[in-house]
C-alpha cells in the first residue's frame, strides 16, 4: 500500500501526487516501570504456582521490521562482434590485462586505448553527422548549461583562512546599505548594442528573470529582436535561454516562460498580420487571470487593444479601438492593470495624456481623461501591495517631462508630483511588497528609491549606475528585495535593496496617513480644475 | 508587426564551436573533450594524444561511477561526476550517449 504523502495543485492545472511508502511501523513495548505491577502470570503448564516475582532490570526492545533488500544486476553476456556491447568487454578485458601487466603501465595504456579507440575511429563523415544530430545538439545545451554553472560555481574547497591574506571582497556599497549593486547581466553576443526593451521577473522561478532587446544597428544580418531569460541563482555569466524573433521585440510579458516551461521546442507561433490584429507596434504586453484562465492583451501604438487566449494565437478573443470622446485613436505607451482586477485598465499615452478604460461591460473602452504630464508618458504602474488598507485605486506614471506623478483612479488630476530629476524618467514601479515604496529611472543612468512615508521630496535612495547611460526599464523582483534595471546598452542590472524594502504593519497606516495630507497639500489651491470623479 | 510568442533556436553546429570557445575561455579551463557512448572522440580541445588518453581513462571511470551509482540503488542513475585533483579538476557531464568532458584548474 502507498501511502498518498501530498497532492498539490500547481499552476497550469497539473496536479501532483505524491507516493511514500507506509513509514516504518516501529513497535515499542512499554513497561509499566512500577514493579508492583510486575506480576507475570504462569502458563497454565507450569500449574497453579504463583511465583512471586522479583523486580528485574526493564529492558525495552524495539523490534525493526524485516526490510527487503532487492537487488538487481544487469550482465552482459559478451557477444563476438557487436561494437555496442564493447563497453562491458572492453571493462573485463581490462580488468584482464591490469593483473599480468603492472609492471608495464605504458604499454597497458596503450593496448587499451588501442582496444577502444580502434578499430571504430570516426570518420570525419561521422563526426559531422554526429555533430548535426538533435540528439547530440539537445545533449550539448543541456550538459553546457550543467558545466557552466559548476564551472562558475568554482570556490576552492580547500582555501585555507589561516595562512593567506584575504582580499577584502565588499561589494559595490552605492547609495548606503539601501541600495548596493548585485551583479550586472549582459551577453556581448546577443546583448551588445541593444536597447532592453523590457523586463519581467518568472512567477514561478523568482530567480529567473527574462528580458526583451530591440534591434542591434551595427548587426542587420541578426535577429531584430531578442529575448534572454537569465538566472539569478547561479553565478555563471551566460542567459539560460535566448530566443529570437524576427522584428524588435517591444515588450516581454510572463507569456515566454510558459512556453519555456514546457520543454517543447515548438515553432514560430505568430499572431497574424492582419486588421484584426496589430498593425503598428505593440508596445504592452499583460496577462491578466489566474494560471488557468487567463488572457493575454496587447495595446498597440494605433489604439488597438486586443485580448487573446493562449491556446489560440490565429486571432483575438476581442479587440477594440481605444478612442477617447469618439475622436482619433489613443497612442498608448503604456498599460497597467490593477492586482486582482482583469477588467479596468489605466494606459498612458504618448500625448501625455493617462485614460482609464475597461474591457468589458456598457461602458467598455476609454472612460475617463486624467490630464497633467506635458509630455509622452512612459511608464505606468499600479498600486498592489497587499495589506491592511486598499490602495488599488493609486497609480504612478512616468514621462519625457521630468516627472513621475501619483493618481488616484477617482480624481483626473494628479495627487502629487515628484519633480526631482534632470532628464527623462523612463519607468516607474511600484514595489510589489512594501505600500509606499517605488523605483523610477531616468535618462541620466539614475535609479531612485522613493519611500513615500518617509520623504515625499526627495528619493529615500538613490544610486547613479556607473557605466550606464539611460536606464530603461524597471521592475522588482516579486519578492520585492531586488530591482532589475535595463539600460540603453543592452545590460541588465540588479540591485539589493536593503531594509528600506522591508514593509511594516504599520506601514500601511502610515501610508493612509500620508496619503491624506497630500490630499490636503492639494486642496490647499494647487491643482485647479480637479474634479472628483464616479467609482 | 507581430507578437512575439515563443521562438527556440537550437544550438547550430557554428554555436557549438562558438560555445566550445567560450568555456574554453573560461577562468582555468584547460581543455574539453566530447566522446561518444563507447569513448571515442567527437570533438576536442586538446592535442590528439591527450585527447585519446582522457577519453579512454574517463570513459572506463564513468562506466564504474555508473555502475556503483545504479548497484546501491538500481532506480538512480549518474548525472555529473567531479574528479578534484591536487593540480587540476575534471568534470564530467555523462548522457545516454555522449559525455562533455571539462579539465579546469581552479586556481588559475
Amino acid at each position: 500500500v502507498d501511502y498518498v504523502r501530498s497532492v498539490d495543485y500547481l499552476m497550469y492545472g497539473l496536479i501532483c501526487v505524491v507516493l511514500a511508502p507506509p513509514a516504518a511501523v516501529f513497535r515499542t513495548l512499554q513497561w509499566d516501570t512500577d514493579p508492583s505491577a510486575l506480576q507475570l502470570q504462569a502458563d497454565s503448564e507450569l500449574g497453579r504456582r504463583m511465583h512471586r516475582l522479583g523486580a528485574s532490570k526493564i529492558v525495552q526492545i524495539d523490534f525493526v521490521p524485516k526490510e527487503l533488500v532487492t537487488y538487481t544486476k544487469e550482465t552482459q553476456t559478451p557477444s563476438a562482434a557487436h561494437q555496442s556491447e564493447e563497453e562491458e568487454e572492453d571493462e573485463e578485458s581490462s580488468e584482464l590485462k591490469a593483473s599480468p601487466q603492472t609492471d608495464q603501465p605504458e604499454e597497458e595504456g596503450e593496448a587499451e586505448d588501442s582496444k577502444e579507440a580502434h578499430p571504430r575511429e570516426l570518420t570525419e563523415e561521422e563526426r559531422e553527422q554526429i555533430l548535426h544530430s538533435e540528439d547530440f545538439l539537445v545533449f550539448f545545451e543541456r550538459s553546457v548549461s550543467v558545466v557552466e554553472r559548476a564551472l562558475a560555481e568554482e570556490g576552492d574547497i580547500f582555501f585555507d583562512y589561516s595562512g593567506r591574506d584575504l582580499e577584502d571582497k565588499e561589494g559595490d556599497m552605492q547609495g548606503g546599505s539601501n541600495l548596493s549593486f548585485n551583479r550586472v547581466f549582459h551577453d556581448d553576443h546577443w546583448s551588445k548594442h541593444r536597447v532592453v526593451t523590457c523586463l519581467d521577473w518568472s512567477p514561478q522561478y523568482p530567480e529567473l528573470m527574462v528580458a526583451s532587446y530591440n534591434s542591434n544597428e551595427d548587426a542587420p544580418h541578426e535577429p531584430d529582436g531578442i529575448a534572454l531569460v537569465w538566472n539569478m541563482k547561479f553565478k555563471k555569466t551566460t542567459p539560460e535561454y535566448t530566443f529570437h524573433c524576427q522584428s524588435s521585440v517591444m515588450s516581454v510579458g510572463q507569456i515566454v516562460l510558459w512556453d519555456n516551461r514546457s520543454h517543447r521546442r515548438t515553432p514560430v507561433q505568430r499572431t497574424p498580420l492582419s486588421a484584426a490584429a496589430h498593425t503598428h507596434p505593440v508596445y504592452c504586453v499583460n496577462v491578466v487571470g489566474t494560471q488557468n484562465a487567463n488572457n493575454l492583451i496587447t495595446v498597440s501604438t494605433d489604439g488597438k487593444m486586443c485580448s487573446w487566449s493562449l491556446d489560440m494565437l490565429s486571432q483575438p478573443q476581442e479587440s477594440m479601438e481605444l478612442v477617447y470622446n469618439k475622436s482619433k485613436p489613443v497612442a498608448v505607451t503604456g498599460m497597467a492593470f490593477p492586482a486582482g482586477d482583469v477588467n479596468n485598465y489605466v494606459v498612458g499615452s504618448e500625448e501625455g495624456m493617462v485614460y482609464s478604460a475597461s474591457r468589458h461591460g456598457s461602458k467598455a473602452g476609454i472612460a475617463e481623461m486624467f490630464e497633467g504630464h506635458q509630455g509622452p508618458v512612459t511608464g505606468i504602474s499600479c498600486h498592489n501591495a497587499v495589506g491592511t488598507v486598499d490602495f488599488s485605486h493609486l497609480f504612478i506614471t512616468s514621462s519625457f517631462d521630468w516627472t513621475v506623478k501619483l493618481w488616484s483612479i477617482k480624481h483626473n488630476k494628479p495627487l502629487y508630483s515628484f519633480e526631482d530629476n534632470a532628464d527623462y524618467v523612463y519607468d516607474v514601479s511600484w514595489s510589489p511588497v512594501h505600500p509606499a515604496l517605488f523605483a523610477s529611472v531616468d535618462g541620466m543612468g539614475r535609479l531612485d528609491l522613493w519611500n513615500l512615508n518617509n520623504d515625499t521630496e526627495v528619493p529615500t535612495a538613490s544610486v547613479t549606475i556607473e557605466g550606464a547611460c539611460a536606464l530603461n526599464r524597471v521592475r522588482w523582483a516579486s519578492g520585492g528585495r531586488e530591482v532589475a534595471v535595463g539600460d540603453s546598452e543592452g545590460r541588465v542590472w540588479i540591485y539589493d535593496v536593503g531594509e528600506l524594502a522591508v514593509p511594516h504593519p504599520e506601514d500601511w497606516s502610515h501610508f493612509a496617513r500620508t496619503l491624506v495630507e497630500i490630499r490636503a497639500n492639494r486642496g490647499d489651491g494647487e491643482e485647479e480644475g480637479a474634479v472628483e470623479l464616479p467609482a | 508587426v507581430t507578437v512575439l510568442i515563443h521562438h527556440c533556436i537550437l544550438y547550430k553546429k557554428a554555436e557549438v564551436e562558438e560555445t566550445l570557445k567560450r568555456i574554453q575561455g573560461q577562468k582555468g579551463v584547460q581543455g574539453i573533450i566530447i566522446v561518444n557512448a563507447e569513448g571515442i572522440p567527437i570533438k576536442t580541445t586538446l592535442d590528439n594524444s591527450s585527447t585519446v588518453q582522457y577519453a579512454g581513462l574517463i570513459h572506463q571511470l564513468v562506466m564504474k561511477a555508473r555502475s556503483t551509482v545504479r548497484d546501491i540503488d538500481p532506480q538512480n542513475d549518474l548525472t555529473f561526476l567531479r574528479v578534484r585533483s591536487k593540480k587540476n579538476e575534471i568534470m564530467i557531464a555523462p548522457d545516454k550517449d555522449y559525455f562533455l568532458i571539462v579539465i579546469q584548474n581552479p586556481s588559475d
